[in-house]
């Protein structure tokens, strides 16, 4: 596809989701902020069927020889970053998302959100300027690297290239789980509802 | 002429009401689908971050390129899809919100709402950074990849959210 090609397409999908988010008032931040603090979890299940759609999907593609999966080592800043992200989130109000959604509804304080994500964004590649932790992907291997704590890459790809089993079955133990503790909300849910 | 109404009452209704976010997120799932096997799963953070870079050789001008992170890791290029996705979400919002009528200009009231947000927004940035995921590829890309990448993120992104929700438990309790 044309550099024109896939940036039209991102930008109809960006609108799609635009709406659909806005219209249906979801937010990541909540699914998980209101899940811990309220016990809240309208949010939360909407996360949840999405990833379990999405598993079965990226994963029969996969298995297929087709998609593009994201392909790069990961280690413990995965952990560190994310870990510095929630509580961002959190205290912001706002993840990647609603930070433009809300800005799209005219919500100044996600705008300025979104400039201190710049900001912040700005700040790390000073950082990394001088101590180029975690490592680039142009020296990244795939294979673990520990004294960069980095553990390699593992997707449903490799898995499927190194054992020879098939990446939807990874797609279906993972649906299974989500479809799992999707449950035990709703059975939380009920016994709640018979409560009051 | 019958069915171009009830199109148009429907698409008016649309608008009109709260769409259920498991429906929402069901369509999401389905077009990022689309986008997965077309070019990519859905991202937010590396998009975010080629703007950053844009906006700063648009201050700095070549002195940008004396910082190594804008060469190896990220080099300004106005023609990277993942741009495109953030720009057309907030076009989305922005449709949706003055279709729906919910479209008003509103500032955060109280200073401490200024300080969280400054702060949230400078953790968020620089830990998308550091983890070279956001969120929205935590849970709508790497994990459904059975990526070990979205398990170590879930990890930390909860881990992250229980302490950001604690520390807001505090400050709403005074």
């Amino acid at each position: 596809m044309s550099i024109i090609g896939e940036c039209v397409l991102a930008f109809v999908f960006g609108s799609a989701v635009g709406i659909l988010v806005q219209r249906s008032r979801f937010c990541n931040t909540a699914a998980l902020r209101d899940a811990i603090l309220f016990k809240s979890f309208r949010n939360t299940k909407a996360l949840l069927v999405a990833m379990m759609i999405l598993t079965m999907g990226f994963t029969v593609f996969i298995t297929l020889g087709d998609g593009n999966p994201m392909s790069f080592d990961v280690g413990l800043n995965q952990v560190i970053g994310l870990f510095i992200f929630g509580i961002g989130m959190v205290l912001a109000g706002a993840c990647t998302v609603s930070t433009w959604v809300k800005t799209g509804e005219g919500d100044i304080g996600a705008l300025w959100a979104l400039l201190f994500t710049f900001i912040g964004m700005f700040l790390f590649s000073l950082i990394w300027s001088y101590n180029y932790w975690p490592p680039a992907p142009s020296s990244m291997t795939g294979n673990p690297n520990l004294a960069a704590l980095q553990f390699g890459h593992i997707n449903a790809k490799t898995l499927q290239e190194r054992f020879g089993i098939p990446a939807v079955v990874f797609g279906i133990v993972q649906t299974l789980i989500l479809a799992f503790i999707y449950r035990a909300i709703l059975k939380k849910e009920s016994v709640e509802k018979v409560n009051v | 002429m019958l069915e171009h109404l009830i199109v148009g009452v429907s698409i008016l209704d649309f608008f009109k009401r709260t769409l259920d976010p498991v429906i929402a997120l069901s369509i999401i799932a389905v077009l990022d689908i689309f986008l997965f096997v077309s070019i990519g799963a859905w991202t937010v953070g590396g998009g975010e971050t080629m703007m950053t870079g844009l906006m700063a050789q648009a201050v700095m001008g070549d002195e940008l390129s004396r910082l190594p992170f804008w060469n190896l890791v990220f080099e300004p290029d106005a023609g990277y899809w993942k741009i495109y996705i953030s720009l057309g979400m907030l076009f989305g919002a922005f449709v949706g919100a003055i279709l729906s009528k919910e479209f008003r200009i509103r500032f955060p009231r109280r200073l401490s709402e200024w300080v969280l947000i400054s702060i949230g927004g400078l953790m968020m940035g620089i830990g998308i950074r550091l983890a070279f995921v956001c969120n929205v590829s935590t849970f709508f890309g790497l994990t459904p990849e059975i990526n070990l990448g979205g398990y170590l993120a879930i990890s930390g992104i909860i881990a992250g959210a229980w302490t950001g929700s604690m520390i807001y438990k505090r400050i709403l309790e005074g």
